[in-house]
C-alpha cells in the first residue's frame, strides 16, 4: 500500500514538474499553420499628434490590421501638436519612447543620427522604388531607412479658391504668376479699416519658406550650397523671389499679415474658408479641414502657376510617417503594423486624411483620384517636380530665421537687402553650430 | 552648552526626532523638485548640451558670452523688464484701492460676495484665459475691435502690432492675477485693528490722513509681500506670450521665459538656455533683495 501510495504522488509530482516546465519554456514559433489567434500575444503602442482627419485614418487601418491579426494589440496614445515634439524628445531621453511613433519626417534625422531609430528591415525595402524620393528624403540618414511616409508633404503647387469670389469678379483661374498677381489685385476688398477680403494670402510661418524656396529653383538656382552645408540667399534669384513677395504684400498690397493672428489654432487656411481670402497659398492637407471641419463644399483647389519658367519646381519636406524605436522589444510586430500602415492601407489612409500619397501606386491608382475628386489632381500632377528640401539641421529654428526677417521686412523695419542678408547670415551659424 | 546639543539630551530627543520626522519628506522633496534641478541647470549652463546627443562638451562661459551678443536674448531681457515695470506698479495701484473698498463694505456676504468675483479669474487656468483673450484681440473677428468700431474707433491691430501686443498682453495679465493681490491686501486691511481709525476719527482726522497716517503704515508687511512675490511672479511670465503672440511681432513680446522655453524645447539647445535661466535666477535674486532692503524702512511699523 505504502509503495502504491508513494508511486502515484511520485508520478503527480512528475506531471506536475513537466507541466510547469513546459509552460516556462521558451519562445516558440508558432507550429505551420497556426491561427494568429493562438500566436504569441503582443501588445504595441502607437504615438501620434492630434489631427482629427489623420487620426480616424489611423484609428480604421488599426481595426483592420487587427481582425487579421488578434494576437496583436495596439494602445494608440494621441497627443496635441504644440507639446508632441517635446514629449517625443523627452521620452527618448528617458527610455520610455513607445514602439512606433507616427512622426513629422523633417524630425527624423534627430533621432535616426543618434541610433534612436529602428532600420526598416529588408521585407520591406523591396517597397522602396514605389514611394517618392522627396517623401523619403529625411526619413534615409546614412543610406539607410528608418521609417516609411504615409503622405508627400506639399505645400506649393496649388492653391484654395473660391470659384463664387472669381466669378463675381469675371476672373478664370490665373495661368502665369503675372496673371495671379492682377487677379489678386482685383480680388482684394477694402473699407475704411484696410482690407476686408485678401486677394492672395500666403504668409502661414510654413508658406513664406516654401514660397521662397520654390520662387529659387524655378529660376533655376539652387538655395544651398556644393556640398549642403550652408545656404546662398544672396543669389540673384533669391532675391527675385524675396523681392516679389514683398511686393504683394507692400506694393500690390493683396494681404496684410497684421489681419493674421500670430498664434492660437487658426491658419491662414481658416481665413479663406471664413471667406475673408479669395486664394490661399496652402497645401492640400488643408482641403480636409474645409469638407470636414467647415463642412464647405464651395471651394475648389487650383493649380499655382509657376513663378518662372513653365515647370512648378519646389522643396518638399518628408511628411508624416511611421517609425519604430530600436529599442522596441516588439519590432517584428512593430513593423508587421507600420508595413500594413504604408503599405495595404495607405491607399484607404491617404484618402481618408485627403493627404498626397508618398507612394506612386497609391497616387496612380484610379481608386484615390476617384475617391478624392478633382481637388487632389491638381497635387498630383506636380509631384514629380518636388525634391526634397534638405538638412535643415533644425527645421523649427530654419523657418523661423526665415519668417522673422520676412515680416520684418513686410513692416519695414529691416531693408529688404538687409532681411535676406540677415537670414542667410542667421541660417548659415544655425547649420554651422548644429554639425558640431 | 551650545544651542544645537541641548536637542542630545534625552529629554528633548523625543521632540528631535519627531520635528526630523515630520520635516524630512518636505525637505526631500524641495531637495529633488527645488535644489537637484537648480544645481543641474547652473551646471549645464556651462555645457554645449541636447538630451538627444550623446556628446555635450564643457565649453565654460561660451553660452553666456553668446547671450550677451545675441540681440533675440538682449530684447529679451528688455522686455521682461518692461512688463515688471509697468505691470507691478499698476497691479499695485488698482489692488490696493479695490482691497480699501471690499474691506469698507458694511455687509459681510457682499463683501464676500465680490471677493470672490474678484477672485475667479485668479482661479481660471491661464492658457485657457490667454487663448479666450486672443480671440478678444483679433483684428478682424474679435469682439473688442467690433465694440470700438461701434464707437468709430479705427480697428487696433492688439496683438499683431509691435507697439500694441506688450500693453494688450499686461492688459490680460492685469484681469488674470489682481484677484490674489486684492485678497491679500484685505487679509491685510481686516487684521488692522479699528481702535486706530476710531481714535484718528476722533482727533478729526480725514480718509486720506486716515489712509496716510495709519492704513499705509501698518500694511506695510502685507505691500512689501505683494511687491516681491508679484515681481517675482512677472520676472517668469510665459503662458500668455507663448499662447497670445509667440514673442512677436518682431520679438517685440518675446521675454526671457519664454526665449528659455524656445532654445531648450525648440531649438534644442538645453546649455544656452540653462545659461539663460541662470542669468533670469540672479536678475530675480538680485531685483527680490534690493526690493526687500528698499521696503525693511517702511515696515517697521507694528501692532
Amino acid at each position: 500500500m505504502k509503495t502504491r501510495r508513494s508511486v502515484s504522488v511520485l508520478l503527480l509530482l512528475s506531471l506536475l514538474v513537466a507541466s510547469v516546465l513546459t509552460g516556462c519554456g521558451g519562445k516558440t514559433k508558432p507550429a505551420e499553420g497556426t491561427p494568429p489567434s493562438q500566436a504569441q500575444k503582443v501588445k504595441l503602442t502607437l504615438w501620434q499628434h492630434d489631427n482629427p482627419d489623420f487620426n480616424e485614418a489611423t484609428q480604421k487601418a488599426i481595426d483592420k490590421f487587427k481582425e487579421q491579426n488578434p494576437n496583436i494589440e495596439v494602445d494608440v496614445q494621441t497627443f496635441p501638436y504644440d507639446v508632441y515634439i517635446q514629449k517625443i524628445k523627452a521620452a527618448f531621453a528617458a527610455n520610455t519612447e513607445p514602439d512606433i511613433l507616427q512622426i513629422f519626417g523633417t524630425w527624423v534625422p534627430d533621432y535616426s543620427s543618434q541610433g534612436f531609430l529602428d532600420a526598416v528591415p529588408d521585407s520591406l525595402m523591396a517597397q522602396k522604388d514605389d514611394f517618392y524620393p522627396a517623401a523619403l528624403g529625411a526619413y534615409t540618414w546614412q543610406g539607410k531607412l528608418y521609417g516609411l511616409p504615409h503622405e508627400y508633404n506639399l505645400e506649393n503647387g496649388g492653391m484654395l479658391v473660391h470659384p463664387a469670389m472669381f466669378q463675381a469678379a469675371n476672373l478664370s483661374y490665373p495661368k502665369t504668376w503675372d496673371e495671379l498677381v492682377a487677379d489678386a489685385k482685383k480680388l482684394t476688398k477694402r473699407d475704411s479699416q484696410g482690407i476686408t477680403q485678401a486677394g492672395f494670402i500666403f504668409t502661414s510661418t510654413d508658406n513664406i519658406t516654401y514660397s521662397l524656396l520654390s520662387f529659387i529653383l524655378q529660376q533655376g538656382g539652387d538655395y544651398w550650397n556644393a556640398d549642403k552645408t550652408g545656404v546662398k540667399l544672396s543669389s540673384p534669384e533669391a532675391t527675385k523671389a524675396w523681392n516679389a513677395m514683398l511686393d504683394l504684400v507692400l506694393v500690390d498690397k493683396v494681404e496684410d499679415p497684421k489681419l493674421i493672428p500670430p498664434t492660437g489654432d487658426e491658419d491662414i487656411s481658416d481665413y479663406f474658408f471664413k471667406g475673408q481670402a479669395a486664394m490661399a497659398y496652402r497645401g492640400p492637407w488643408t482641403i480636409a479641414n474645409g469638407l470636414h471641419q467647415y463642412n464647405l463644399k464651395d471651394f475648389e483647389y487650383a493649380p499655382v502657376p509657376p513663378f518662372a519658367g513653365d515647370k512648378p519646381y519646389f522643396a518638399a519636406e518628408s511628411g508624416w510617417g511611421e517609425t519604430v524605436s530600436a529599442r522596441s522589444k516588439n519590432k517584428e510586430a512593430a513593423w508587421k503594423l507600420v508595413g500594413y500602415l504604408t503599405g495595404d492601407a495607405a491607399l484607404d489612409w491617404n484618402v481618408r486624411s485627403f493627404t498626397v500619397p508618398a507612394r506612386k501606386g497609391v497616387a496612380a491608382n484610379p481608386k484615390f483620384v476617384e475617391a478624392t475628386g478633382p481637388m487632389m489632381k491638381t497635387s498630383l500632377g506636380v509631384l514629380d517636380f518636388g525634391r526634397w528640401i534638405g538638412p535643415l539641421r533644425d527645421r523649427d529654428q530654419f523657418f523661423d530665421i526665415i519668417n522673422r526677417h520676412f515680416m520684418a521686412a513686410a513692416d519695414k523695419l529691416e531693408t529688404r537687402e538687409a532681411s535676406l542678408k540677415a537670414a542667410e547670415t542667421e541660417i548659415n551659424a544655425m547649420l554651422a553650430e548644429k554639425s558640431k | 552648552m551650545t544651542s544645537w546639543k541641548r536637542w542630545l539630551r534625552p529629554a528633548n530627543r523625543s521632540r528631535a526626532l519627531f520635528v526630523a520626522g515630520a520635516l524630512t519628506p518636505v525637505m526631500l522633496l524641495f531637495f529633488v523638485f527645488f535644489i537637484l534641478p537648480i544645481t543641474a541647470s547652473v551646471v549645464l549652463a556651462f555645457y554645449r548640451y541636447s538630451p538627444l546627443d550623446p556628446d555635450s562638451p564643457f565649453i565654460g562661459v561660451r553660452n553666456f558670452l553668446n547671450l550677451v551678443s545675441d540681440p533675440v536674448f538682449r530684447k529679451a531681457v528688455r522686455n521682461t523688464f518692461y512688463f515688471v515695470l509697468a505691470a507691478v506698479p499698476v497691479n499695485l495701484l488698482i489692488t490696493l484701492p479695490i482691497a480699501i473698498g471690499l474691506d469698507g463694505v458694511r455687509r459681510r456676504w457682499l463683501r464676500d460676495s465680490l471677493r470672490a468675483v474678484y477672485f475667479l479669474p485668479t482661479v481660471a487656468p491661464i492658457v485657457a484665459a490667454a487663448v479666450i483673450w486672443a480671440y478678444l484681440y483679433q483684428p478682424v473677428n474679435g469682439l473688442l475691435n467690433a465694440f470700438i468700431g461701434h464707437l468709430g474707433i479705427p480697428r487696433i491691430l492688439w496683438l499683431t502690432s509691435a507697439k500694441w501686443a506688450m500693453p494688450s498682453v499686461i492688459v490680460m495679465s492685469l484681469w488674470q492675477d489682481i484677484g490674489y493681490n486684492i485678497v491679500i491686501f484685505l487679509a491685510g486691511l481686516e487684521a488692522i485693528p479699528s481702535v486706530f481709525y476710531e481714535a484718528a476719527k476722533i482727533d478729526g482726522a480725514g480718509r486720506w490722513h486716515l489712509f496716510r497716517n495709519i492704513t499705509f503704515p501698518l500694511l506695510s508687511r502685507t505691500s512689501s509681500f505683494v511687491l516681491v512675490m508679484t515681481m517675482i511672479s512677472y520676472l517668469q511670465v510665459f503662458a500668455q506670450m507663448q499662447v497670445m503672440t509667440n514673442g512677436g511681432p518682431h520679438d517685440s513680446t518675446r521675454v526671457l521665459a519664454l526665449f528659455i522655453y524656445d532654445s531648450a524645447f525648440r531649438y534644442n539647445q538645453m546649455g544656452y538656455a540653462s545659461a539663460a535661466a541662470v542669468i533670469l535666477l540672479g536678475v530675480t535674486l538680485l531685483l527680490t533683495l534690493l526690493a526687500l532692503w528698499l521696503t525693511r524702512r517702511m515696515s517697521q511699523w507694528e501692532y
